[in-house]
């Protein structure tokens, strides 16, 4: 009796097995790197041209963040200051620190200081700025604790899913507004967030878009 | 249960709806286009090098290759670059507004420009002036590319080759030195018409310390016969202009003043406003309408007579005959009795003329008789005279002060050529060389110069034949002045510096006249200075004011003025004889292109690609010809898989001839032809190579506009046009409906017994409707009643929506990329059609077919109502598309935005990347689309989401986020000159769109569907006077409501 398959069948369960194989691990690799903290680069934390000391500035100092990010409240955008913001003080305090020298230098030649970017929304992602800081959503809520940190790193994912938990429930976030730039506020003691955030979300009518075209256009 | 639901029969109706020729004789070829999404091949892969194969194999190669570096996977650094030191004002992801203007020949248009970080990505009318109140028009709407356009020359040269500064310094130095010696008679300026005041004074200063120098200025649509008409009528230092909003009456006669006829936007807004109609017994213009070829103007009319240009004069004529009958003056007896006796044009009916002059004088004082700019003083003249003794003076008709001095012209200017007596020619701007009339041969007189120099922001024909080219500024990047066709006085405020090294005219007059290089608007200041001398004005108040709101009205108010018999009668004496013509000696117009006006804009993507509102052609200009005409001398246009092939016919006129194509246009009169002018620059850039024909070849100084004799001969060429006007063909569905005003004030809901809509059973839908609980309901409406089809909001959509333009071989196929579309319908026979025109955009669905089949949610509806696309998301199966019954959806074929038009078949081997300046002008705000990505209308959801953040920024912590009524508009809404579009929230009662939405007369594309359109039209009402021959009586379906056979419609077929 001839073979019912053929010869080359022979080989079909390990090229099968193979072929499973590959699809699992990279199945298992692509999701070992897209869904955790690593792809949404948490804790990215580049060296800077100048080492600016946030934690300073703010806890020290008590500056406040529109201080420097002026535009905040305005713009979409919120701006890295100018050097001119910087000189603004720098000219008599600290005036001849040698970790100022880039600084001085982008003041006298006109050349601003290449700042290392950490916070990107994609290209079709469309952030504004304005309409979260001023309905009550604090700098906290995307940046973490940056009065606390020496060196600015990724806080949070900031991932599509992220932001979406928020504009689903924005009453685990809003503040006050005069708290919006206070980076260690807390509820006062006898409310809680939840209650705090849903009598803003009543009383500001809060609304936040949840469909393609808030952010995508 | 399934319905099975077919579409009505187109013919059960007693009007037909037809596009094109090809539909209307329902040829096979066109039958098979009409079921294709996109014409054949559109969806296919062809005329490529590769093959399929070929390219999968490659492509393998280049992704192993790819994979190879993986380090291309992380993310890039990135920086942040701040301003050294913040500029006053500048908010980084802001934008700003400038008060500005665009020169024309006949008056600047006002206008704001938008800038984004320093740089200018869209214009808008000034909200502010009342000539524009915030409209605009194609061509203010495209002039943003120009500045843009990579084909700016950015250095000096000197006979081709590149000069220094200091060499043009030295050369002006001479060119003084010279002139002095000879008291300027070695000195000439040829300038195109800019209205500016400031220029004017330059002049007068050029003029003084070089008195005999020559100064001319060309214009080649502006002949100034209107001007002659004005001095002679009116005095010197007038013209006039019409004041539309008054009239209940109007007849146009060759006079496109809702088109290329010069006209201001005044002219649209105040024909819109006598058109809307709102309720029965709304009063409603009536609009008359003479031409020789369709034309914007044409299809709004009620009654309209095809007539050829050179018997216009024989028609005024007789049409001030018979105001005169009916109600004489003595300056129309003067006129009359002056003029040469020529009889009634050909085949014209004497009762058209004479039941039009009844209707006119029946409206005395709110009638009008328009004549166009380019017809000769004699007619026009005439015209005033019949205004005249209309009483149309002070009401309908307005005289001013013009805006510019006498000046030399062409032509005087080429006799001092000619004669050698000029050593120096300066051109300012315009190009001469292309569009002076052909007997002068001014590019030979040009070369003949010892010294010439052209001063333009585009090089072109005139710039290679000059000795030096200096580059100039586009009217974004320098300062300027100019008046507006009310008089008023704008400022042409700088958004940018100029890209390149460049100067504005008043600089160059500014180095010609000894006067320092000026510093900022300090010129233009002075004239302002001057203007409000007497008013008494605090002059800084007064120049901030100025600058900020952009104008200043006009000192003095349009006045009555009595018409000079005498002066009018001296014309009219001259009144042309009507022309003869039949097939082999045709009468030929040299008529401006409404997309390259008089071939300035050639080099513009957006307008080469912006489909003429009448014929639907791009990226080319035809002969166009009736049909009778074409028929007899054997000229044919065949549709071929979709594509127009049109035959070449070689066009002779005095000797001289030229080779285009030919394209029947319905509508047009017999034995004559149109030229459309301002094509066939080859060497103007990249955009403008290979497009078109260049008519100016056969114009004369004596046949400036108008010409008898030309022959047509076949050539047995052909040539593919491309043509929108089949594309995304819809069939006889009755999407547009007509009524009279009669019919309207009867039954002003019509439009609900028209077609399928007064049969359609209780819908039901498939599929779980969304949930539409949104704060606003995004709604838009058309008036198709005072829509004028001028396609201004299709350039409006381009600048707003980063639009690519994709050529003239993806037109053919049907790729073109505008999101909003303007159908044209002719109804009638072809020799004598109606026209309508439709904006289509998409239809915004609440039950929208495409977002059921997208397999990846890429288009989803959002909570207020709005059909939106997430680019990023989007895989490109084109289901969607497929699936959409209004055919709006455009898909990305190719990177357009980052491949060069001619390559776009080389994939991968060709260069990626686009030109630096192009992307400046991209709206940042809107995703520029990448290739196989779906994209569409999505009613400008930017605006709508900055609206909003807005409205919540300002809202802080109160509860009032509500977007101020009337802050929010669309791109097309809001350069629509004819208030026809009106976009808003149809839930809130104060907002006109949820007030139109509830009009009886307002309806939805095939709403037998069930998709609930949230785009809907107003029905179109026309005027028809029912004492004139020919006229329709109605405009109704011939058939009766409730006769259901007719319909094709199965009802409940169970399954």
């Amino acid at each position: 009796m001839a073979n019912i398959f053929p010869r080359w069948s022979n080989w079909l369960p390990i090229k099968i097995l193979v072929c499973v194989a590959v699809v699992a691990a990279s199945i298992v690799s692509g999701m070992a790197y897209y869904f955790t903290p690593k792809y949404t680069r948490v804790g990215y934390q580049p060296t800077q041209p100048v080492e600016f000391d946030h934690s300073l500035h703010v806890n020290q100092l008590g500056m406040d963040c529109r201080y420097c990010h002026t535009h905040v409240e305005k713009s979409s955008h919120s701006n890295v200051p100018a050097t001119q913001t910087c000189m603004n003080c720098h000219t008599q305090i600290k005036a001849l620190s040698p970790k100022l020298e880039p600084i001085r230098q982008a003041w006298k030649n006109g050349q601003p200081v290449p700042w290392v970017r950490i916070h990107k929304a994609p290209d079709y992602v469309y952030f504004n700025h304005a309409a979260h800081v001023n309905r009550g959503v604090s700098c906290v809520a995307c940046h973490g604790h940056v009065n606390r940190m020496q060196v600015v790193w990724h806080d949070q994912p900031q991932s599509m899913g992220w932001c979406l938990e928020c504009h689903r429930a924005p009453e685990n976030h809003l503040r006050p507004l005069d708290q919006v730039t206070n980076m260690d506020w807390e509820p006062p003691a006898g409310t809680s967030q939840r209650e705090l955030g849903q009598k803003f979300v009543r009383e500001w009518n809060v609304n936040p878009p949840v469909s393609c075209a808030g952010c995508h256009r | 249960m399934k319905r099975v639901l077919s579409h009505p029969a187109a013919s059960a109706h007693g009007r037909t709806y037809w596009r094109s020729l090809g539909e209307y004789a329902q040829t096979p070829d066109f039958e098979d286009w009409l079921h294709r999404e996109f014409p054949a091949g559109a969806a296919e892969w062809e005329q490529d090098p590769l093959s399929r194969r070929t390219f999968l194999r490659l492509m393998g190669a280049s992704l192993a290759l790819a994979g190879l570096g993986l380090g291309g996977c992380r993310r890039p650094e990135a920086y942040l670059v701040p301003f050294n030191q913040s500029p006053e004002w500048v908010v980084p992801g802001k934008t700003m507004s400038f008060a500005t203007a665009q020169p024309r020949r006949r008056g600047a248009i006002p206008l704001l420009t938008t800038t984004f970080d320093g740089r200018p990505i869209k214009m808008e009318g000034n909200p502010l002036h009342p000539a524009s109140q915030g409209k605009s028009d194609n061509h203010a709407q495209a002039s943003i590319l120009d500045l843009y356009d990579p084909a700016r020359r950015r250095h000096l040269t000197l006979q081709g080759k590149k000069a220094t500064a200091e060499q043009l310094d030295a050369e002006i130095q001479r060119i003084r030195t010279e002139a002095a010696a000879s008291g300027g008679a070695t000195l000439a300026i040829l300038a195109d018409e800019t209205a500016s005041p400031t220029r004017e004074r330059l002049r007068a200063e050029l003029v003084r310390q070089y008195p005999q120098a020559t100064w001319a200025v060309y214009e080649p649509l502006a002949p100034g016969y209107d001007t002659e008409a004005s001095t002679a009528a009116f005095g010197p230092g007038t013209q006039f202009r019409a004041n539309l909003a008054e009239a209940a009456a109007l007849l146009a006669v060759d006079c496109d003043f809702l088109g290329s006829e010069d006209g201001d936007l005044t002219d649209t807004r105040g024909f819109a406003a006598g058109r809307r109609i709102r309720k029965p017994g709304d009063r409603v213009s009536r609009l008359y309408v003479a031409e020789p070829r369709f034309s914007v103007t044409g299809s709004m009319a009620d009654h309209r007579l095809r007539l050829r240009a050179g018997e216009v004069g024989a028609f005024v004529l007789e049409m001030a005959r018979q105001v005169r009958s009916l109600r004489g003056s003595p300056e129309l007896s003067a006129a009359i009795t002056a003029a040469p006796d020529l009889g009634l044009p050909h085949e014209v009916d004497s009762a058209w003329i004479r039941e039009c002059a009844a209707d006119l004088v029946a409206n005395a004082g709110k009638s009008l008789l328009l004549v166009g700019r380019r017809q000769p003083a004699s007619v026009q003249a005439l015209a005033l005279a019949v205004n005249s003794a209309l009483g149309s003076m002070g009401s309908t008709l307005l005289v001013q002060p013009a805006f510019a001095l006498p000046a030399a012209s062409l032509q005087a200017l080429v006799a001092r050529l000619q004669a050698g007596a000029v050593k120096s020619l300066i051109i300012l701007g315009g190009d001469p060389v292309y569009n002076a009339p052909a007997d002068l041969a001014f590019g030979n007189l040009l070369a003949s110069v010892p010294t010439s120099l052209h001063l333009a922001s585009l090089p072109n024909a005139t710039s290679a034949k000059a000795k030096w080219f200096v580059p100039g500024t586009h009217y974004l990047e320098s300062w300027g002045d100019a008046l507006a066709t009310d008089g008023s006085y704008l400022s042409i405020q700088p958004a940018i510096q100029p890209l390149w090294a460049g100067e504005s005219q008043l600089e160059f007059l500014c180095r010609l006249t000894n006067r320092p290089k000026p510093v900022g608007p300090a010129l233009i200041k002075e004239t302002f200075a001057a203007r409000i001398n007497q008013s008494g004005l605090n002059l800084e108040q007064a120049w901030n004011n100025f600058v900020r709101e952009g104008f200043l009205p006009a000192a003095s108010s349009p006045t009555a003025r009595s018409v000079n018999a005498a002066g009018v009668a001296a014309l009219t004496a001259k009144l042309p004889e009507a022309s003869e013509a039949s097939a082999e000696f045709l009468e030929v117009a040299f008529v401006s292109s409404p997309a390259m006006d008089d071939g300035r804009y050639l080099n513009n993507g957006w307008l080469q690609e912006w489909p003429d509102p009448m014929s639907k052609l791009t990226w080319d200009n035809a002969i166009l010809v009736s049909k009778k005409t074409a028929e007899a001398l054997g000229l044919r246009n065949e549709i071929v898989k979709g594509i127009l092939v049109a035959d070449v016919a070689r066009a002779t006129l005095a000797g001289q001839s030229l080779e285009a194509p030919v394209m029947i246009a319905p509508g047009h009169v017999d034995f004559a032809v149109s030229l459309p002018l301002g094509y066939g620059q080859e060497e103007l850039g990249p955009v403008a190579k290979g497009s078109g024909f260049n008519a100016y070849v056969l114009r004369r100084t004596d046949s400036d506009y108008l010409a008898s004799g030309l022959t047509l001969k076949k050539t047995g060429k052909t040539r593919q046009l491309a043509v929108t006007q089949e594309h995304q063909m819809m069939e006889g569905r009755d999407l547009v409906r007509e009524a009279t005003v009669k019919e309207f004030n009867q039954n002003p809901g019509w439009v609900k017994k028209v077609g399928m809509d007064a049969h359609i059973p209780p819908n039901q839908n498939f599929y779980p409707a969304p949930t539409l609980d949104g704060d606003y309901q995004w709604a838009m409406v058309v008036d198709l009643s005072t829509c004028t089809g001028c396609n201004a909001c299709v350039t409006a959509c381009t600048a707003e929506n980063n639009i690519p333009i994709v050529g003239k071989d993806q037109v053919m196929k049907g790729r073109e990329m505008h999101w909003i579309r303007v159908d044209r319908y002719f109804t009638g026979e072809p020799e004598q059609p109606e026209a309508v025109a439709q904006p289509v955009a998409c239809m915004q669905c609440e039950n929208a077919p495409c977002e059921t089949v997208c397999p990846v949610n890429a288009t989803v509806h959002n909570e207020e109502g709005l059909n939106v696309m997430a680019y990023n998301r989007c895989i490109g199966t084109r289901y969607c598309a497929n699936n959409c019954p209004y055919k709006v959806r455009r898909f990305n074929f190719f990177d357009y935005n980052q491949r060069s038009l001619e390559k776009l078949y080389w994939g991968p081997l060709a260069a990626k990347g686009t030109e630096e300046t192009i992307k400046l002008q991209k709206n940042p705000n809107v995703t520029v689309r990448m290739r196989g990505v779906m994209e569409k209308c999505t009613f400008c959801v930017q605006r709508i989401e900055e609206a909003k953040i807005t409205a919540k920024v300002r809202a802080r912590d109160s509860a009032n986020i509500r977007i101020p009524v009337g802050s929010l508009k669309t791109a097309c809404q809001q350069a629509c000159p004819a208030d026809a579009i009106v976009f808003g929230d149809m839930k809130n009662e104060k907002e006109a769109v949820g007030q139109l939405r509830n009009l009886p007369q307002n309806y939805g594309l095939l709403e037998y569907l069930n998709v609930r359109p949230r785009l809907t039209y107003l029905g179109r009402v026309r005027n028809p006077n029912p004492a004139m021959p020919g006229a329709r009586t109605s405009y109704l379906p011939s058939h009766g409501h409730g006769d259901e056979t007719h319909h094709g419609q199965k009802k409940g077929v169970p399954h």
